[in-house]
Order: structure tokens, then C-alpha cells, then sequence
């Protein structure tokens, strides 16, 4: 019978026949087969490995696929980039249910790829993207390329052209360094001389620089300092100010000032003025506020309860309330910009330092590692799907990536040294 | 008489020799009466078995005493159990390949080529078929744990059955249970399918399926609007299928007009 025919049949006998209601669905990351990229001629063939390498992690790591291995599977390398020239059957016996294929040719100076992205169980094209770059921004080519896989399927931002801000400790200290989500492309910062430490960076939320803690003075400030300018400090106080954190629309800063007898949290324009105290608990630490992403709302570390916990507050200092009743030492909270979680690291009763989120409503706590070291710093991607944080797990300090549940935890492709706090900034 | 009671001196009315007037009659039969009354509220119990029923076809309850663990300490952080470990997405395993392999057999790791497709697949021998519905069977009976396929088979019909009997609909339900639990247990939907649309999305699937259980066709009769959404659903099927033979009063309807089956996320 003709498909026309059998659908007529069908359709007329639907009314009689009996129905199965079918829910409960298993959300799975979709397995994916990324095929090496087709040089289409030796400018472009030059600069393959790195755009294949960079595309790759991408994925790897956006959490939504499971990206087969190539090892799984020969591909044919005479197999062309359209619907019609793809073995979809031959995809589908490896396991994968989408495909991407890419083409890259040179432009004069410009790169171009052209990606393809195949649904292999109906063996069609479901979007096609084009892009150039310079060639020496190859990298930056595969993150534009990865947002588009990213977005065309969730209808969500991708995390993949955006920066991450670190601490890498070295033979002259500790230096602030900005580079690409994935740790590649890292530029050092001003570190203010030799054997100086600047710690706990955060991303100016306009991408414009980056400001820190630094103790360049012998006494710790917070400087900022944008790219192409020199650091300048941020924070005028006589105490000792620490740990700066941007309200998302970049109009605000909070920080901790520290006296003799207590830290307090305050807040202040994003050029320092104007400054405001917050908590006003003497005799307590309140310290590493973050912002919720209405900037309404602030999460902080408090020991006035007896142990560190996270509480948050409202921006004018009230409605103070803590969030985390278990574990005895909470602390660096990092709040989802989808507003639902705070990540924070707790020390739990092994003494290992580990990574949970609690949510903001309901205060139900969720461990997202564990016996693997120590992990601390967690830092959200700007779409709240990723978290990049710090791990001993390979002995020395490395920054590694998860997604917000835990899952999928990939070490940052950078050479070997040793990372610790994490910002995930534009 | 009540003169010459109250004459006998007071000494001599509490001597247990002297006989007295007692109401003796009245308590025997209030005592006979209270026992027949006892005796037969017994059996009246008894016989309309107020107690608690004995079933002598129980099956034996195996029961297996276990230790008490010490409840967790509410103050201490959650730690990630092994059945939390256990319940994240395994690895996807290859499909079976429709063809054979096309690749010299090399040890690690297992390679598949994706070049050009083998010219015919080979012919399925009796013995294969018959194999493969056995496995079909099985792994429906697995599935829920009840009457094997066998058993269904033989509970088509009794000699001594009634001819209101509703048997063969309570069969046709748990055909259709077992064929649902089998279909949803091979429910995969990508994670890719963005949040906000998995609220709407809704394909229904009309499946033909044969006097052995295979599926004769299957054909997405009311699209989703999403390719990724209705993929799944059409290779859920195809994962779970071959379902078990259906029941004798099946067989007809399920051959020509199939079920329908309604996904949603």
C-alpha cells in the first residue's frame, strides 16, 4: 500500500482504534558525531587541527551532547556535506542521532567554516552555519560556530564566546589572568611587581577589564583594571577591602571591608563611590557576597549563626536569612544568573572540600562531587548551565567544567600550572 | 412461714445445718440461659468466620530481617548514593547494525566503517526468527515481572469458561500494558529539545504490529512540530519492537487498524 493510501486507512481508522498514553520521557544528551572538518585548501588546512580541537571541547562539554569518539567510527573521508551525499544509516549504527559536518576555506585574510548539523534519524539538514573570522582567530571561529550548534537546538545562548577570569600562581605570585571560557588565549594582568598576590577576580559585566583583590600595598585593595589601561585602585577605605563582585546590569559593586573586629559586607556605584554598609553584626565575618541575577538580592558567607553558612539579603541590608542549615563550613557562593541555585563549596564531615547547590526557594541542598579531591570556587557560565571551579583531583589546582548538576566534569584544556578562583563573566 | 423464720434465734440462722429457702431455681436457669447465650455467639463467630480468613493457597511471604541504619544526621551535607551514580545517562549503545560490519575485525577499539552500505542483507533463517521471538517474549515477561508470554497463550479460552466471561478484555489490558511499559522503557528524548517547548510537545504514532509481534509499520500520524521530538518517538518504537504475539481477539485489529500511541514528554 502507498504511504498515501496507508495514511488514509490510518487516519480514518484512528477514530476506532485504541489509544496509549506514552509520557515520562528519559532526557539523554543526544549522542553526536562530529566529524573531522574538510579543508578545502592548505590555507585552511593549516588551521584544521586547532578550529576541530577547540569545536570538539565545546561540545563536549556543553552538557546537551555526548560526543561520540572518533575512535567508534571510520568516517568516510569521501562522504560530502550534503543530505543527499550522507550515509545516514551507516551514522546511525555508530549510535548517533545528530551529525556535524563542517567545511573550511580560505577568504585572502579570512577563515570561513560552513557547518552543517543532520538530524541522522531523519536524515535531513536541520541548519546550516556560515561564519568568518580572521585566520588568526580560529579559536573564536569554533566558539562562534559552537554558540550556533548551541542555540539553534535549545533556543538558549551559548556559554562558548564568552571569558573566564583566574588566578594562576607562579614564581613572582600570584597573577590575574582573563582568557577565553576555556582557559586558551589567557592574558596576564597588571600584577603590580614581583612576588605581589592579586586574587579573587571578577569580570567587569561589560567585558571591559577585570577587577581583583590585590595585596600590592602590603594591605589587601580591590583594583580595576581594563584592558589597555593601567589597574587603578577601586575601593578608598582604610580598611581591608576584599572580594568584589558586579550586580549584573554593572552599575553596582559589593565587597567585604574587614576591620580589626569584624568584616562587613557593603556596597557601592561601580566606581567606588558612594559606599554603603550592608551587614552590621560585630564581632562577625559577613564576606564573599554575589549578586542574584535581578539584582535585588545579594548571597553572602556568615559566621554569625557559629560556622559559615550562606545567607542572603535584599541590597538595602534587610530581610536577612540564612539558606544552608547542614554542613558547619559553607562558603564562596556563586549565584546561578538563571536564579534558581547558588553553587558553594562545603567542607563536609571528611574534611573534603566539595561543590552543592542549594536552592533558593526551597533550600534543598544537591552535592555535585565527590571523592575527587578537594573542588572549590564554583563559577556559573552566563546561562547558568555550566560551572567551572577548582580541583585537586590531579594533585595540583586545576580549573575543571560540569554541568549545573554535576555531570560531565571535563578538565579545562590549559598547560599545566596552578588555577584557582574562577570567574565566568561575558 | 416469714413468722416462723423470724422466730428462729439469730445464732442458729447463721449454722450452716439448718436449711434455708434460697431463689437456687432462678440462678440456674439465668446460668443456663447465659451460656447457652455464650456459646452460641461462639459459634456464630465461628461459623461466619469473623476471625481472621486462612488462605491455604497463600503463596509463602519471604521475609528477611534487615538492619536499622542509623537515620541521617539532618545537619550533615547529602552525599551522592551509588543508586543516585547508578541513575545517570549510561552510555548509549550502538545500534545493532542493520548490515555487517564492513571492517577488517581489529581489536581496540572496535571500529565501524561509514563508508558505502554492503549490497544485500543476508536472509533470516527460521531458526533465526524463531530466536528472536523468544527473545521478544522474554524480554516483555522481564519487563513486569508477571505471567510469562507462555501463560498468556495458554489462558486464551478455558474449556470451563463462562461465555460473559471477561477475560479476554482483562488479556487485551495487560497486552497493552506490557506493550506500553516496553515502548516507554526505550522513551529517549534528546536534552537538546529546549525547555520551554517540552511543555507542548505531543505526537501520536499509529503502529501495525503482526500475529508474532513484529512491527508491521509505524507511521507518525499527528507530528509534534519538533523533528528531534518526533525522531525519538518513532525510534522508541523501533527499539522496543518486536513486541510480544498479541492475544487470539487482538490479532485481526491490531494487524489492520494497529494502536495508536500518544507521546508526551
Amino acid at each position: 500500500m502507498s504511504g498515501l493510501g496507508w495514511f488514509l486507512v490510518a487516519a480514518v481508522a484512528e477514530a476506532q482504534v485504541p489509544v496509549l498514553e506514552i509520557s515520562g520521557a528519559n532526557f539523554r544528551p543526544m549522542p553526536l558525531a562530529v566529524a573531522a572538518p574538510q579543508a578545502q585548501d592548505p590555507k585552511a588546512k593549516v588551521k584544521a587541527a586547532e578550529f576541530d580541537v577547540t569545536l570538539l571541547f565545546d561540545l563536549s562539554a556543553s552538557g546537551i551532547f555526548q560526543v561520540l569518539d572518533r575512535k567508534s567510527f571510520l568516517a568516510d573521508r569521501n562522504e560530502g556535506v550534503t543530505a543527499s551525499s550522507i550515509n545516514f544509516a551507516r551514522w546511525a549504527n555508530v549510535g548517533a542521532d545528530g551529525l556535524v559536518k563542517t567545511e573550511l576555506s580560505s577568504e585572502g585574510d579570512l577563515l570561513r567554516a560552513d557547518l552543517h548539523f543532520f538530524t541522522v534519524g531523519t536524515g535531513k539538514e536541520q541548519f546550516k552555519l556560515t561564519h568568518s573570522t580572521p585566520e588568526r582567530d580560529v579559536r573564536k571561529l569554533a566558539h562562534i560556530l559552537a554558540d550556533g550548534v548551541y542555540r539553534g537546538l535549545t533556543r538558549e545562548p551559548g556559554p562558548f564566546q564568552s571569558h573566564l577570569a583566574y588566578v594562576r600562581k607562579t614564581a613572582q605570585g600570584k597573577e590575574v589572568y582573563v582568557s577565553d571560557w576555556d582557559g586558551k588565549n589567557g592574558q596576564v594582568m597588571n600584577s603590580g611587581g614581583p612576588n605581589v598576590l592579586n586574587v579573587l577576580p571578577a569580570l567587569l559585566p561589560d567585558g571591559s577589564g577585570v577587577a581583583f583583590t590585590t595585596y600590592r600595598t602590603g594591605k589587601p585593595m580591590i583594583f580595576v583594571q581594563r584592558f589597555g589601561s593601567p589597574a587603578a585602585p577601586l575601593v578608598k577605605s582604610d580598611h581591608m577591602a576584599t572580594g568584589i563582585a558586579f550586580s549584573p546590569d554593572g552599575k553596582r559593586i559589593a565587597y567585604s571591608l574587614a576591620s580589626a573586629e569584624s568584616t562587613q559586607i557593603w556596597v557601592a556605584q561601580a566606581d567606588g563611590s558612594g559606599p554603603k554598609q550592608l551587614t552590621d553584626t560585630p564581632y562577625f565575618i559577613n564576606t564573599s557576597p554575589s549578586w542574584a541575577p535581578d539584582g535585588k538580592r545579594i548571597a553572602f558567607v556568615s559566621n554569625q549563626g557559629g560556622s559559615p553558612q550562606i545567607y542572603v539579603m535584599n541590597t538595602d541590608g534587610s530581610g536577612v536569612r540564612r539558606l544552608t542549615f547542614q554542613g558547619n563550613y559553607n562558603q564562596t557562593p556563586d549565584w546561578s544568573p538563571r536564579g534558581d541555585l547558588i553553587a558553594f563549596t562545603a567542607r563536609d564531615e571528611r574534611r573534603a572540600f566539595d561543590l552543592f547547590t542549594v536552592n533558593v526557594d526551597t533550600g534543598k541542598i544537591t552535592r555535585l562531587t565527590q571523592d575527587q579531591g578537594d573542588n572549590e570556587e564554583p563559577a556559573f557560565s552566563p546561562n547558568g548551565r555550566l560551572i567551572i571551579f577548582s580541583s585537586g583531583r590531579t594533585g595540583t589546582s586545576r580549573l575543571f567544567v560540569m554541568s549545573s548538576d554535576g555531570s560531565n566534569q571535563l578538565p579545562l584544556p590549559m598547560e599545566s600550572g596552578t588555577y584557582s578562583t574562577p570567574d565566568w563573566g561575558r | 412461714m416469714a413468722t416462723a423464720e423470724a422466730q428462729i434465734h439469730p445464732a442458729v440462722q447463721r449454722s450452716l445445718l439448718v436449711g434455708y429457702r434460697l431463689p437456687l431455681r432462678r440462678f440456674l436457669i439465668g446460668s443456663v440461659i447465659g451460656h447457652v447465650a455464650l456459646f452460641g455467639a461462639i459459634s456464630a463467630a465461628t461459623y461466619f468466620q469473623l476471625g481472621p480468613r486462612i488462605d491455604l493457597n497463600q503463596q509463602p511471604i519471604k521475609a528477611s530481617l534487615v538492619r536499622l541504619g542509623k537515620p541521617p544526621d539532618p545537619k550533615l551535607l547529602p552525599r551522592i548514593q551509588p543508586q543516585q551514580e547508578a541513575q545517570k545517562p549510561p552510555e548509549p549503545e550502538p545500534r545493532k547494525p542493520e548490515q555487517p560490519k564492513a571492517v577488517a575485525p581489529t581489536p581496540e577499539p572496535k571500529a565501524v566503517s561509514i563508508g558505502p552500505t554492503p549490497k544485500k542483507p543476508p536472509e533470516q533463517s527460521p531458526a533465526d526468527r524463531r530466536k528472536q521471538l523468544l527473545t521478544a517474549l522474554n524480554r516483555t515477561s522481564r519487563s513486569t515481572g508477571s505471567k510469562t508470554a507462555q501463560q498468556i497463550e495458554e489462558m486464551e479460552g478455558q474449556l470451563d469458561g463462562d461465555p460473559n466471561g471477561d477475560s479476554a478484555t482483562q488479556e487485551g489490558e495487560r497486552y497493552y500494558g506490557l506493550l506500553k511499559a516496553q515502548v516507554q522503557r526505550n522513551y529517549d528524548v534528546s536534552q537538546t529539545i529546549p525547555e520551554q517547548e517540552r511543555l507542548h510537545l505531543k505526537a501520536r504514532v499509529i503502529v501495525l504490529i503482526g500475529r508474532t509481534g513484529e512491527v508491521l509499520k509505524v507511521q507518525l500520524a499527528s507530528s509534534s512540530g519538533n523533528t528531534l521530538f518526533d525522531g525519538s518517538v518513532l525510534a522508541a518504537v523501533k527499539k522496543a519492537s518486536p513486541f510480544a504475539p498479541p492475544p487470539d481477539h487482538l490479532r485481526d485489529a491490531l494487524q489492520r487498524r494497529g494502536i495508536a500511541l500518544e507521546f508526551r514528554p
